[in-house]
């Protein structure tokens, strides 16, 4: 089944009277439990097609179909709602809530969609736990290591129950021994759970673990590769 | 959870906070304690007048005070002051002989309003008496004896034991003249007042305006204090109904000056909360912008991950609330323990007591705050926080989540 169905994605970015192409016409469809690498040189455009996938921008041409829902008709304040509910993010920097501790930091978009507390707190250790942080709940985002910071909005991500998780760059700050967790967490939890995983990346050892490596040049699919 | 976030959110810059919280609280300080000094300034003119002055109600001949024409005096006065003194509401009063002349000594004339009184009935009503600074008020078995100001004593040229000669027209409409020993020197503070009044004993002048009508009748002004000034209005109009030959007036109606500056306490105190909060406006926009543009790329992620904007608007307004919430209570209590001190010791102005005289107003000012002032201050305060945050809020949710993220 698809997660997500991109049918001739262009962005167009205009910043100083000089259109720059961003992405070409691109045609992308995702299945549910991929584990996927975006790969490509700096400007080839994975951000932004992470981003138009994500919800985070709009493509200038083309749909993006998320879960049966196009995203690419919605409002502003919709994309909120939208990605709230259906899409958990992992950023290059981590982006934890610098003020909550792990345990709040988790829970926080369980919180924004409403549910219960028993099953926010429940859910929250789970998460907590399956990252490896059992021991560090209570710990603000200052008091954690990359590593440790990167794990906790992993859990994050994967709190409000996502279609997809998409990753940009997300082991670009850590080290080898981090980067090797933190991809040996994300694997179990594609495998065990069924998560659909989509990475933006640079680095050789999540495209390793790749079981799909799509590679971008010049805003546009050079090579698709599925690995069994 | 926003509140919790708000919450935590000010404290990550704690100087920051802690200086914008100093300067919302200093700025309630002060706004409470110009109120405080010009209410009791205020106040204090009101007291001082109503006190040395025009007491808290009068009455009259309807027709006196249009001419102050001392031959329209109080019917039955002693009926109507021992029906005034069963009032419960009535603390004193005081039935006066008031007439418009001239003083004059070999070395100058004024024209003045001479009140010839009863002076232990008046002692109750005015202060008169603890005004004395030389000589004595009034002494029993002594006649034609007169109390002038200091400054009446500076214009006439005169001292204790002076002479002076008093000129009015008695009720037929003749002249008379009467010869009066200064007995005592008085000082109200009241400059304007001090230069055109004069005191004599009741029975001195009544038998010089009215020759041969029993002296007890020769009234024209019946002073009243009451036990609380507030309820002058209601106490007027009920001696308004029980006395209809009679004009019975209010210290606001004898002077309008004396409303004004009681109606303005208020309206100065909303002038200083206006003037001090919207400086502060500034301030607290400028911490709260800062406060946005610093977390640029942490409030595009909240959005990202789907924090909408209404929440993202609300955290930004809650932070500026909170350091509203804990800035006035500390303003608020640095005003009551400043109006505590100087709502007892006052501030000492006699270095202007010459400016302050010509007003009528007092030296020592006695701070006074009206207590619902504290509430007001809070509520400026919150609503200058709530208009201060409207910006950054704005800015906070304009951003784009996606520009917002590639920031460093």
């Amino acid at each position: 089944m698809s997660v997500i169905i991109a049918k001739g994605i262009s962005k167009t970015y205009d910043p100083d009277g000089m259109p720059v192409l961003a992405l070409q016409r691109i045609d992308l469809e995702i299945r549910e439990g991929e584990f996927t690498a975006i790969v490509g040189p700096s400007g080839s455009g994975k951000s932004t097609l992470l981003n138009i996938i994500g919800g985070l921008d709009k493509p200038s041409e083309g749909m993006v179909e998320v879960g049966g829902h196009m995203i690419t008709e919605l409002s502003d304040n919709e994309l909120i709602d939208f990605r709230k509910e259906h899409i958990g993010f992992v950023f290059q920097a981590y982006n934890l809530i610098p003020v909550l501790t792990a345990r709040e930091n988790v829970e926080f978009v369980m919180l924004l969609q409403q549910r219960p507390k028993a099953e926010r707190e429940a859910r929250t250790k789970e998460l907590l736990h399956a990252v490896g942080l059992d021991d560090k709940m209570d710990k603000r985002p200052g008091e954690l290591s990359g590593g440790q910071q990167q794990r906790v909005a992993v859990a994050r991500a994967l709190a409000p129950k996502p279609a997809f998780i998409l990753a940009d760059e997300p082991t670009a700050n850590l080290d080898t021994k981090s980067t090797e967790n933190l991809l040996d967490i994300m694997a179990e939890l594609n495998r065990e759970e069924k998560i659909t995983f989509i990475f933006s990346t640079h680095d050789q050892r999540v495209i390793n673990r790749a079981r799909r490596v799509i590679t971008l040049v010049d805003g546009a699919v050079a090579s698709d590769e599925k690995r069994d | 959870m926003i509140p919790l976030i708000a919450w935590r959110n000010i404290w990550r810059s704690r100087t920051r906070s802690l200086v914008v919280i100093g300067a919302i609280a200093i700025g309630v300080w002060a706004a409470l304690f110009m109120t405080g000094f010009a209410t009791g300034m205020a106040r204090g003119y009101v007291r001082s007048a109503v006190d040395n002055i025009v007491s808290h109600l009068q009455m009259h001949h309807p027709q006196f005070k249009e001419d102050y024409d001392a031959r329209f005096m109080v019917d039955t006065p002693g009926a109507v002051a021992d029906r005034l003194r069963e009032m419960p509401s009535i603390k004193a009063v005081s039935a006066r002989a008031v007439v418009n002349g001239m003083a004059s000594t070999p070395k100058g004339a004024r024209g003045v309003q001479i009140k010839g009184i009863n002076p232990d009935e008046e002692a109750g009503v005015t202060t008169l008496r603890e005004k004395i600074v030389e000589g004595s008020y009034f002494l029993p078995d002594r006649r034609n004896e007169v109390l002038i100001s200091v400054a009446m004593a500076d214009k006439l040229h005169i001292k204790m034991r002076s002479k002076l000669v008093l000129t009015f027209q008695e009720t037929s409409g003749e002249l008379t003249t009467g010869a009066f020993r200064v007995a005592g020197i008085f000082d109200s503070g009241n400059k304007p007042f001090d230069e055109t009044h004069i005191f004599v004993d009741h029975s001195d002048m009544a038998a010089l305006l009215a020759p041969g009508s029993p002296t007890e009748d020769v009234i024209q002004e019946i002073a009243i204090m009451l036990h609380a000034p507030k309820t002058a209005a209601t106490v007027s109009d009920t001696l308004q109904s029980l006395f209809p030959g009679l004009l019975s007036e209010t210290y606001h109606q004898i002077s309008p000056d004396l409303e004004m500056y009681e109606s303005q306490i208020n309206t100065v105190s909303y002038i200083y909360l206006g003037i001090i909060m919207l400086a502060l406006v500034f301030g607290i926009v400028n911490t709260m912008l800062m406060a946005v543009l610093e977390r640029y790329r942490e409030i595009g992620m909240l959005m990202a991950i789907g924090m909408n904007k209404i929440k993202v608007f609300s955290m930004i307004v809650f932070e500026a609330l909170m350091l509203g919430l804990i800035a006035a209570p500390l303003g608020m209590g640095l005003g009551w323990v400043s109006m505590l001190y100087l709502g007892r010791k006052g501030i000492n102005l006699s270095a202007y007591s010459e400016s302050l005289r010509l007003y009528g107003l007092e030296q020592i000012i006695y701070f006074e705050l009206p207590p619902e002032t504290y509430w007001q201050a809070g509520i400026f305060v919150m609503f200058t926080a709530l208009l201060a945050s409207l910006y950054p809020a704005w800015k906070a949710i304009s951003l784009r989540p996606v520009e917002a993220i590639r920031k460093i």
